[in-house]
């Protein structure tokens, strides 16, 4: 695990770390991983690949309700005349 | 009606509480706890993370919804790790429960507030969350009952994700009755989590249990000696013991920490100063600055690490490698878990390795240490199994537990052999002087 | 040349795709908003069944392969408008994989279909911040993705006319309804490919596509390199612009959706009946009654239900006779002719008997005119020999013509005598039509 990868890591999941945190993380990560290593050689089986036991099948019917008011969930947010407030995109 | 104790007094010294409601209502059936992922209606749900402060949920989870239906009323929102990732309750932002057998030493974690709340406060019961075992860690070092039921068993609508494949709402208590008379009441098929339809009910008559599998692991041997006395205990219950091999565990913690950091690291995304908690970052940075900000100031350490980490599991190049290959691991396990119980109603291992650890030792542990801790913990949690801790011994004053896994949709016979235990277990209780 | 396209297509379901908020209706920002398409903690998604049956039925229209079993994936990617910061699509189990459409005879493949939820959108403000509307935020998508068989931007183009086409009738989808369509466009005039991204409309492919050609062409031609990248569309300039590095460098980190868990739809799949589709209609016009795709193309095109009764006719009487007058009068005043039960019966009888030789072509078709348009003066020259079989029942009954001032239901002797005489060579409409002229002229 070098410092390139936790840095180009951290910037895909939208993380700033200082000098003192990438080599701690490095570090950390390197000691992990390395116990990660045991994987390599485990048993593995076929079978669910999502959830520990069977979840399949629930549909909902395509019924529209609106359980909430839509204007008690933006009583709480950052808005302007009923938009959401958001950073910068151009 | 139920008669409380002064919360705010006593949270001062336990710091088990990140909100207390305002005003007790003394017509209420019982009084219950909820760890501080699971949104309530009238408190705020921040989850141990800075990063929500100011989140008040607009619906209840379902767990708490069944809870007030049945007459509970909820006393206070429990400290936790921030998003559960921890075993020590250190990872909080919103205060470090205390050991209430030693102020110096931690709750577990990461339903650390829970299972103090649990500990302290009598004619409570407490909710908690588990993921790798964050239910029967700190029930273990806290000496309470803790039952974390089938993955599915009651519906995550209203849980705060951490691993999605993992998550399962369960009950904290000193008194083992208590969790088999409110998983009843929190189970279900419910349409709004997917996860928890269609399974078998829990049973309505407990099964008794009639045989335990122990399997060694590594312990302290203050912890050893501990599940051997309980050992005896079980024989005298009847209750048939062998001791058994598992080949397949040593591939579990690896495989969790995999797996979770994975599934955890794309629950984190979302929180990025928009939409619900702190939304006041400067909107004129461009969107990856201003994300990225967010996040790094209000994040903390832990939840950095596993993000890292999980975002390098599910990455092109090394997807297949880590992620995928956990996946087919947790199945090889199952297996073997499988063909045990083909023989036997129920696992044994001690809930944890040792007893809990002073603040000071933790703060010296590397990350890989602590995840290590989990390492009797994690497999039941891997594999959706449902497991039980009760108290079974003490060691330089600590309390150790012992760990009961029986088969997916078995829950009822750990409640059985809960109730059965209490009746032979004389549990300590921990010095409660306000 | 090579051209491939990825198009996003809102499936016409009342409720979103993981939440039950209306997909239409206020159209005021953030008023189908609910915790689950905002990504509030602690909300858990469901499947909308109608979206998945939707999709199967694209699937099937496709000729794609479908899996016994599918299931869901988060794709992560950080955007105001993504209320999770992930989206939930469908990576490994897409509903349908490997088809093709014939986009007349040539075969268009397509790699894949899947269902995937849409994001909000974004109202850029005049200092550069964002507004978001999380309106669209959970809307059911359905992707469709080509094999860069396209060979121009007007053939693609065509190629989204006629899918789209395909897609309305078999998923009834409003033709302009809100429901818009979005493209992800690759082309590659050389070797390298280029992506323009989230184009709306037909004619903005088209046009993107074009400056993309011409744009790689000029590279090229003065010996430079297309470097592969993505862009965006600027509609308003009418030109491509690349896009900032950083979005193609983009990892999606993909893994299994457990919240919603796996979903067993062999079953589902093998139930599904589709409509035929317009194009397969058209192509079989053409190979089972020999017409010339131009011909099959503007009777199916006109009207499925003009189609459908040509297909009647032909079997009525014949393959050729149908094509005659279903191509010529029938198709002419098909615009605004209700076509009832009964009028249609009355066009078929009237075609029988020019081909029994009881009435010349002319005949035929001036009365298929009267029937179709009820116009006057056409109908008053079908009815001559009728008016004088009118005349006489009149002369016969001169009663009727007073009784008739006071209730027209006096009339009703004179048609009922009138078409028992004629025997079915008039229609009743043409009978009652001039039974009341002739009365009302003689009052």
């Amino acid at each position: 695990m070098d410092r390139e990868t936790v840095t180009k890591v951290a910037r895909i999941a939208h993380l700033e770390l200082t000098e003192e945190e990438i080599e701690l993380y490095r570090s950390d990560l390197e000691e992990i991983l390395d116990y990660f290593r045991v994987l390599d050689g485990a048993p593995s089986s076929d079978g669910l690949l999502l959830n520990p036991v069977e979840v399949s099948d629930v549909l909902r019917p395509d019924e529209p309700h609106m359980e909430i008011p839509a204007d008690a969930l933006l009583a709480d947010m950052n808005t302007y005349e009923r938009y959401v407030r958001g950073p910068r995109v151009q | 009606m139920i008669d409380l104790p002064d919360l705010s007094k006593i949270n001062e010294k336990y710091r088990m509480f990140s909100e207390i409601a305002s005003e007790i209502s003394t017509d209420a059936e019982f009084a219950f706890s909820a760890k501080d992922n699971l949104t309530a209606v009238g408190f705020q749900a921040r989850a141990g993370s800075a990063i929500l402060e100011g989140y008040r949920p607009l619906f209840d989870a379902a767990c708490i919804e069944k809870m007030r239906s049945a007459g509970g009323f909820l006393i206070g929102k429990t400290n936790m790790d921030e998003f559960g990732f921890g075993s020590f309750s250190m990872n909080s932002a919103y205060g470090i429960p205390r050991n209430p057998y030693d102020t110096e030493r931690s709750c577990g974690g990461s339903s650390g507030g829970a299972a103090c709340a649990a500990a302290v406060i009598d004619g409570h019961v407490a909710l908690g969350v588990s993921t790798g075992g964050s239910i029967a860690c700190p029930a273990s070092f806290c000496g309470v009952y803790g039952m974390a039921p089938t993955y599915g068993r009651v519906s995550r609508h209203g849980l705060i994700d951490y691993g999605n494949s993992m998550d399962k709402v369960g009950i904290l208590s000193q008194d083992a009755k208590d969790l088999g008379k409110y998983l009843p009441i929190i189970s279900g098929d419910d349409r709004r989590d997917p996860a928890s339809c269609n399974h078998p009910p829990l049973q309505k008559r407990f099964r008794k249990l009639r045989s335990v599998a122990i399997v060694k692991g590594e312990a302290s041997a203050g912890v050893d000696a501990a599940i051997r006395s309980a050992e005896e205990e079980l024989r005298s219950m009847s209750v048939d013991v062998e001791t058994v091999s598992m080949d397949s565990l040593r591939y579990a913690l690896p495989a969790y920490y995999v797996l979770a950091s994975a599934e955890g690291s794309t629950n984190i995304a979302r929180y990025c100063g928009l939409r619900y908690g702190r939304q006041d970052g400067d909107l004129s940075l461009k969107f990856d600055d201003y994300f990225t900000k967010m996040r790094s100031e209000y994040l903390g350490e832990e939840t950095k690490r596993r993000v890292i980490l999980g975002t390098f599991t599910r990455m092109m190049g090394f997807r297949d490698k880590y992620y995928a290959k956990a996946l087919g691991v947790r199945n090889a396990i199952i297996s073997e878990y499988k063909s045990i119980f083909e023989r036997f109603d129920a696992v044994l291992t001690p809930t944890m390795p040792f007893i809990s650890p002073r603040f000071d030792e933790i703060s010296g542990m590397s990350a890989l240490e602590t995840y290590r801790a989990d390492v009797l913990s994690v497999p039941p949690n891997l594999s959706g199994l449902p497991h039980i801790s009760m108290p079974c011994g003490y060691s330089e004053g600590m309390p150790v537990g012992m760990m009961l896994v029986a088969d997916h949709w078995n829950d009822d016979i750990l409640l059985s052999a809960a109730e059965e235990w209490q009746k032979r277990f004389d549990a300590r209780r921990s010095e409660v002087a306000i | 040349m090579k051209i491939g396209l990825e198009v996003h297509v809102q499936l016409p379901t009342r409720s979103k795709m993981f939440c039950s908020c209306p997909t239409e209706g206020d159209a005021e920002p953030n008023t189908r908003v609910c915790p689950i398409c905002m990504g509030f903690p602690g909300s858990k998604p469901s499947l909308n069944g109608e979206a998945l049956k939707l999709g199967l039925k694209l699937a099937k229209m496709l000729g794609c392969t479908i899996p016994d079993t599918t299931w869901f994936s988060r794709k992560i990617y950080f955007y105001p408008d993504l209320a999770k910061n992930f989206q939930v699509t469908q990576q490994e189990t897409p509903v349908g994989l490997g088809g093709v459409y014939m986009l007349g005879t040539k075969p268009i493949r397509i790699t894949r279909i899947h269902l995937e939820e849409d994001p909000g959108k974004i109202k850029r403000t005049a200092d550069g911040s964002s507004l978001i509307d999380y309106n669209r935020s959970g809307v059911p998508l359905a992707e469709i993705v080509t094999e860069p068989d396209i060979s121009s931007p007007a053939e693609a183009r065509k190629f989204l006319a006629s899918l789209l086409a395909d897609i309305r009738h078999t998923i009834d989808l409003e033709p302009d309804s809100e429901r818009s369509v979005r493209c992800d466009c690759n082309i590659s005039v050389g070797k390298e490919r280029c992506e323009v991204k989230n184009v709306t409309g037909l004619k903005n492919v088209e046009r993107a596509l074009t400056f993309e050609m011409v744009r790689q062409t000029k590279v090229l031609k003065a010996g430079g390199k297309i470097e592969r990248e993505t862009r965006h569309f600027d509609e308003e300039r009418k030109v491509t612009t690349s896009a900032r590095k950083k979005e193609f460098e983009a990892d999606y980190g993909y893994i299994n959706e457990p919240d919603l868990g796996v979903y067993h739809i062999a079953k589902m799949a093998s139930e599904i009946e589709n409509k035929e589709t317009p194009m397969e209609m058209t192509a079989r016009f053409v190979g089972d009654y020999g017409m010339t795709p131009e011909a099959a193309k503007q009777i199916v095109s006109t009207d499925v239900r003009l189609a459908q009764f040509f297909e009647e006719l032909a079997a009525a009487t014949d393959t050729e006779t149908a094509k005659g007058f279903v191509s010529g009068v029938i198709s002419s005043h098909w615009k605004g002719f209700e076509p009832s039960r009964g009028g249609l019966e009355d066009i078929t009888s009237m075609i029988r008997r020019f081909a029994d030789g009881e009435i010349t072509d002319v005949e035929c078709n001036m009365r298929i005119r009267c029937i179709m348009t009820g116009d006057e003066d056409t109908c008053k020259i079908c009815s001559e020999d009728l008016d004088k079989i009118v005349g006489r029942a009149l002369d016969e009954n001169p009663s009727v013509i007073a009784d008739y001032a006071k209730n027209e239901k006096a009339a009703n002797r004179i048609i009922g005598g009138v078409m028992k005489e004629t025997g079915g060579a008039y229609s009743s409409a043409e009978i009652v039509s001039a039974v009341r002229r002739l009365i009302s002229e003689r009052l």
